[in-house]
C-alpha cells in the first residue's frame, strides 16, 4: 500500500477502536436489561427518589454555574488583566482533580472542621450530609467544564461586532446581552450540557462530602452503587435510566444549537 | 520530517498503543505472581501489614464494602482470595460454586464511635433529637450488624436512632471519615476502626445483650491461578502472621 | 464654516508613534489615505471612543468627547458615531432589518420601523430585510453596514476601508452609492483607505498618513500635482478626471470630459466615469508639436506648478480639469517648462483607466 493509503487505514482503525470502546459499555447495559425491568425500576420509590434528587441537584448546580460563570468567563475572555493565566489555571483545576480529592478538599474547606466550617455554622448554613452539600460538590466538579467552553465561546465573538454595538449606542452590559451572549450561544449551551452531564455522573465527591442518604443526598450514581451489591439487575436498570436521561440531554443540546451550529463553525 | 510522514508515525504509534492496551487487558496478571485479595474495608490496616510480611510473594489488595466485593466476584471478577466481614456473603458465593468452603478467621465488636471530646456518651444520647448519626447501608456487613443491634433495642430508642441517621455509607471507612470530619456526632463502626484512629475517636461499648456476633470469613476463589498461595494466605489469616496482625489491631479470635 | 469634527491625538502604536491633528467640516468627507500600518484606522477608533490615546482631544460640534488633560472620555455609546467597519461587523444572529434598527433602541417602535424600512428601501434591501447576514452577498452586507451606521442619525460618519472587501464590479456601484450618501449626509465624515484613487473619488480633502504622521493634506488634485515628498508622490499615483463615456469608433470608448475635451480609452465603460491616469504616463510636448499617432489622447494645458521631488518633477497642469504629469528634471530644461507656459499633455488610450461612478 502506498503511504497515504496506509495512513487512511490506520486512521480508520483508530476511529473504529475508539467508537467500539466508548459505546460497548453503554450498549451492554441495555442488552443485559429488559425493557420490562427498566420500567419496573422506574416504579421503585428509591429509584424515583434518586432520579428526582439527581435532576433537582444538577439543575440547581447548573443554574448557579451558568449565572455566576457566564460573567466570570466573559471577564476572563475579554479583559487582559495581570495574573489572568493563573486565574484560568486555578479555575480549571477541578477538572484534573480526582473526585475523591475534590470531596476531601470540600470537607477541608467547608466541613465542620474545615477552614470555613465555623463561619458556616455561625451563619446557620449546613452543607455536609445535606442536599445543599450535594449541590456544592456538583458545582465544584462541573463548573470548569462550563467555564472553559464559555470562555472559548466569548473569545470567538468578533471584537468588531462588540465595537459596532458600542458605537450604535449600547453600553457594555447591553452589548453583552444583545450581541455577545447570542453570538456565543452555541458554545455556551455546549458548555452547559457538558457541565450537566458531568454533574449527573458525579459520585466520589458527593459521597465524601454530602454522604449517601435516600431522598436527601443519594443521587442516581450513589443509588446504582448501593444497588449493585444487592441486586445487580436493578443496578443495571437504573444505569440504563441514567443513560437515557443523559442521551435525551445531549440530544436536546444538539437540537438547540443546530441552528447556530453553522454560524459557530465559521 | 514532512508533515505527512509525522502523521503516519503518530497513527502507527496510536494503533500500537491501542493493541497493547487490549492485550494487556486480556487476563494478563499485573505483576508476575502477585496475589489478588478482595477484603472488607475494616481489614485494611492489619491485612496490608500482613501482605508485606507474607512469605508467598507480593499481595495486591482491594478494600471495599464486603457486599460490593462479593457482587464483583459474582459478576466474574477473579481475585484469588475473598475476605468478608460476615459469613453469609462468602457462604452464598460458596453455595453458588464461586468460592471454596469459607473459613472463619476473626471476630470483632460493633461499637458506637464518637469524636474524642463528644457530649454523646451512650446509646441513649444517640437517640436524642438533633444528634447526627452515620451507619452502613443495609447490605454492607457493618450496616446489617447495626440494624441487628437496633432491632434488639426497645422500640422508641431504635426508631429515634434511625431518625437521626444522616448517611448510609457503602463501607465502614466512610463512616469513620464522616466522624473524623465532624460531619456526624456518632456512628456505628467496629472497635478496630476506632483503635486505628489513634485517639481521634472514642468507642462507646454496647451491652453484651445487644452485641451481634461479628465473624470474619475468608475463601479461596475458584479458578484462581495461585491455588497454593491463596490457601496459604487464608491459612495465615487463621493462625499465622495474619492472625498476629489482626490481634495486634484489636480483632478478636474467631467466635466459636 | 466652522469645523465640526476636530481630532488631535498622540499615542504609541506598537513601535511607532501616532501624532495627528485633523479637522472635518460639515458635509465634508476627509479621506485618510496611507499604507497599511500607518495608523489610519487608529484615528477612526480614537474618534469613536473605541481607543483611548495617551494624549488627545476630540471635539464634535463644540462638544468635548475626549480631553485627556481634563480627564474627559465619553464612552462610545454616548458619542453616536456612525462607524462602518472594514469587515462590516454585522450581527449574524439578527436579520438585516434588525441590524439596521439596532441603534434605534430608545425610539418608539413605530418610528424605529419607519426609519429602518426607509433606509432599507433607499439601499434596495427591502426584499432581503428578513434575511440573516450569512445569506447576503458581499455588496448587500456592505449596504446593510452603511444603513445601520446611518440609522441613528449620527454626528459623524466613520468609514474604515468601506470598499476594500468588495470585488471590482461591486466596488464601482458601491463607490457610487457611497459618494451619494456622503453628499446627502450633511455631516462630517472621515474615510480611511489605502487606495488613493478611492480617496480622490470619495473625499473632498485627502490627508496622507505615513508612519503615524500626516505628511500632506489638501484636495486630491493638489496632492497629485504638488506632492510634498517622494512618498506622497508615489502614493498619490493617480490623476482623476471625470467625464461621460460612450462607445466610440474602433472598439474604443470615447469620453467627453467634464468642462471640455475628448479622450479615448481601451477600457469599456458607459455613463458617468472617473478617468484615472498616472502622471508618469503623461508626456509633455510644446504646443507647436504636431499630433503623433491617433492612439494618443491630447489636452492643451497651462502649467500651474512645478514641484521637484527627488530626481523627478511633478508638473501641475490646468486644462478643463486639473492634471499632473511627471517628468525628469532634464525634460524640464529641454522643454523649457515654466509656470504660465502652455504645453500639450498626451497619453495613450491604453493608459486611460475608466471607473464607472
Amino acid at each position: 500500500m502506498t503511504g497515504p493509503r496506509v495512513f487512511s487505514v490506520l486512521l480508520g482503525l483508530a476511529l473504529a477502536g475508539a467508537v467500539v470502546f466508548l459505546t460497548l459499555p453503554i450498549v451492554a447495559i441495555f442488552i443485559d436489561t429488559s425493557p420490562g425491568r427498566l420500567v419496573e425500576s422506574l416504579g421503585d420509590p428509591t429509584a424515583r427518589e434518586a432520579l428526582r434528587l439527581s435532576l433537582e441537584t444538577t439543575a440547581l448546580a447548573l443554574a448557579i454555574i451558568v449565572l455566576a460563570g457566564t460573567p466570570a468567563a466573559y471577564l476572563m475572555a475579554t479583559r487582559d488583566f495581570r495574573g489572568r493565566a493563573v486565574v484560568q489555571t486555578l479555575v480549571e483545576l477541578p477538572l484534573v482533580l480526582p473526585p475523591a480529592a475534590a470531596g476531601i478538599g470540600l470537607l477541608a474547606a467547608l466541613g465542620p472542621r474545615g477552614i470555613l466550617g465555623g463561619t458556616l455554622e455561625r451563619a446557620g448554613v449546613e452543607l455536609v450530609l445535606q442536599t445543599a452539600g450535594v449541590v456544592v460538590a456538583l458545582v465544584l466538579v462541573a463548573a470548569p467544564f462550563y467555564l472553559r467552553q464559555a470562555e472559548a465561546a466569548f473569545s470567538a465573538v468578533p471584537t468588531s461586532a462588540i465595537a459596532a454595538s458600542r458605537t450604535l449606542g449600547a453600553g457594555e452590559a447591553s452589548t453583552l446581552l444583545r450581541v455577545v451572549v447570542p453570538t456565543a450561544r452555541p458554545g455556551l449551551i455546549a458548555g452547559a450540557a457538558l457541565a450537566w452531564g458531568r454533574a449527573l455522573g458525579e459520585f466520589g465527591a458527593t459521597l465524601m462530602f454530602a454522604g449517601s442518604f435516600r431522598g436527601v443526598t443519594q443521587t442516581v450514581p450513589l443509588a446504582i452503587y448501593e444497588r449493585f451489591s444487592v441486586d445487580f439487575p436493578a443496578a443495571l436498570a437504573l444505569s440504563a435510566v441514567l443513560v437515557c436521561v443523559s442521551f435525551a440531554l445531549l440530544l436536546a443540546v444538539k437540537l438547540l444549537t443546530g441552528r447556530g451550529g453553522a454560524v459557530a463553525a465559521r | 520530517m514532512r508533515p505527512a510522514r509525522v502523521g503516519q508515525l503518530l497513527a502507527a504509534a496510536a494503533t500500537a498503543m491501542l493493541v497493547a492496551a487490549v492485550l494487556a487487558g486480556c487476563g494478563r496478571r499485573d505483576a508476575p505472581g502477585a496475589l489478588a485479595v478482595s477484603a472488607a474495608a475494616s481489614l485494611r490496616d492489619p491485612l496490608t501489614r500482613y501482605g508485606y510480611a507474607f512469605a508467598g510473594g507480593p499481595v495486591r489488595f482491594s478494600f471495599a464494602g464486603s457486599d460490593q466485593l462479593a457482587q464483583q466476584v459474582r459478576q466474574g471478577a477473579k481475585p484469588d482470595v475473598f475476605a468478608s466481614a460476615n459469613t453469609s456473603l462468602p457462604g452464598r458465593l460458596y453455595a453458588e460454586g464461586l468460592v471454596e468452603r469459607p473459613t472463619v478467621f476473626a471476630g470483632n465488636r460493633l461499637v458506637l464511635a464518637v469524636p474524642a471530646r463528644s457530649e454523646v456518651r451512650s446509646l441513649a444520647d444517640a437517640a436524642r433529637p438533633g444528634v447526627k448519626v452515620a451507619i452502613g447501608s443495609a447490605s454492607v456487613p457493618v450496616g446489617s450488624y447495626t440494624r441487628e443491634v437496633l432491632a434488639r433495642l426497645p422500640q422508641p430508642g431504635a426508631e429515634r436512632v434511625m431518625a437521626n441517621v444522616r448517611s448510609e455509607e457503602p463501607d465502614v471507612k466512610g463512616i469513620v471519615g464522616k466522624l473524623t470530619q465532624g460531619a456526624v456526632d456518632a456512628g456505628f463502626v467496629y472497635v478496630t476502626d476506632v483503635t486505628a484512629t489513634k485517639g481521634t475517636l472514642r468507642a462507646l461499648e454496647l451491652r453484651r445483650a445487644l452485641q451481634p456476633s461479628v465473624s470474619y470469613a475468608a475463601a479461596v476463589v475458584r479458578g484462581t491461578k495461585h491455588l497454593a498461595r491463596a490457601r496459604k494466605f487464608v491459612a495465615g489469616l487463621v493462625a499465622g502472621e495474619g492472625q498476629r496482625e489482626l490481634r495486634a489491631a484489636g480483632f478478636e479470635p474467631p467466635p466459636r | 464654516m466652522a469645523p465640526l469634527l476636530h481630532v488631535e491625538a498622540r499615542t504609541q502604536l506598537g513601535d511607532l508613534e501616532l501624532e495627528t491633528a485633523l479637522v472635518a467640516r460639515t458635509g465634508e468627507c476627509l479621506a485618510l489615505a496611507g499604507p497599511s500600518g500607518a495608523g489610519k484606522s487608529t484615528v477612526l477608533r480614537i474618534v469613536a471612543g473605541l481607543l483611548r490615546p495617551e494624549h488627545g482631544v476630540v471635539r464634535c460640534d463644540g462638544r468635548v468627547w475626549l480631553d485627556t488633560t481634563a480627564g474627559v472620555d465619553l464612552p462610545p455609546e454616548r458619542r453616536c458615531c456612525g462607524f462602518v467597519f472594514q469587515d462590516y461587523a454585522l450581527f449574524e444572529h439578527l436579520t438585516a432589518r434588525q441590524n439596521v434598527a439596532y441603534g434605534l433602541r430608545d425610539r418608539p417602535r413605530e418610528e424605529r420601523r419607519v426609519r429602518a424600512d426607509g433606509l432599507l428601501e433607499r439601499f434596495e434591501l427591502l426584499s432581503r430585510a428578513d434575511a440573516r447576514p450569512a445569506t447576503l452577498s458581499g455588496g448587500e452586507r456592505q449596504r446593510v453596514a452603511v444603513a445601520r451606521a446611518l440609522a441613528p442619525e449620527p454626528n459623524v460618519l466613520l468609514l474604515d476601508e468601506p470598499l476594500s472587501a468588495l470585488d471590482a464590479r461591486t466596488r464601482a456601484r458601491a463607490a457610487r452609492e457611497l459618494a451619494a450618501v456622503l453628499r446627502d449626509a450633511g455631516r462630517p465624515a472621515v474615510l480611511v483607505t489605502h487606495d488613493f484613487t478611492e480617496a480622490a473619488l470619495l473625499g473632498d480633502r485627502v490627508a496622507v498618513l505615513d508612519r503615524g504622521r500626516v505628511v500632506q493634506e489638501g484636495e486630491p488634485a493638489e496632492l497629485a500635482a504638488a506632492p510634498a515628498s517622494a512618498f506622497v508622490a508615489d502614493f498619490t499615483g493617480a490623476v482623476v478626471l471625470t467625464g461621460a463615456a460612450r462607445p466610440g469608433p474602433g472598439g474604443l470608448t470615447e469620453v467627453e470630459l467634464d468642462g471640455g475635451g475628448r479622450v479615448r480609452s481601451t477600457y469599456q465603460a458607459e455613463g458617468h466615469v472617473a478617468v484615472s491616469l498616472f502622471p508618469w504616463e503623461i508626456l509633455l510636448d510644446p504646443p507647436e508639436a504636431t499630433a503623433t499617432s491617433s492612439a494618443r489622447n491630447q489636452l492643451v494645458a497651462e502649467i500651474v506648478s512645478l514641484t521637484t521631488v527627488g530626481g523627478r518633477v511633478r508638473v501641475g497642469l490646468a486644462a478643463s480639469q486639473p492634471l499632473a504629469a511627471e517628468v525628469t528634471a532634464d525634460a524640464v530644461r529641454e522643454l523649457d517648462l515654466r509656470v504660465g507656459g502652455r504645453v500639450v499633455a498626451s497619453w495613450k488610450a491604453t493608459a486611460t483607466r475608466l471607473i464607472v461612478v
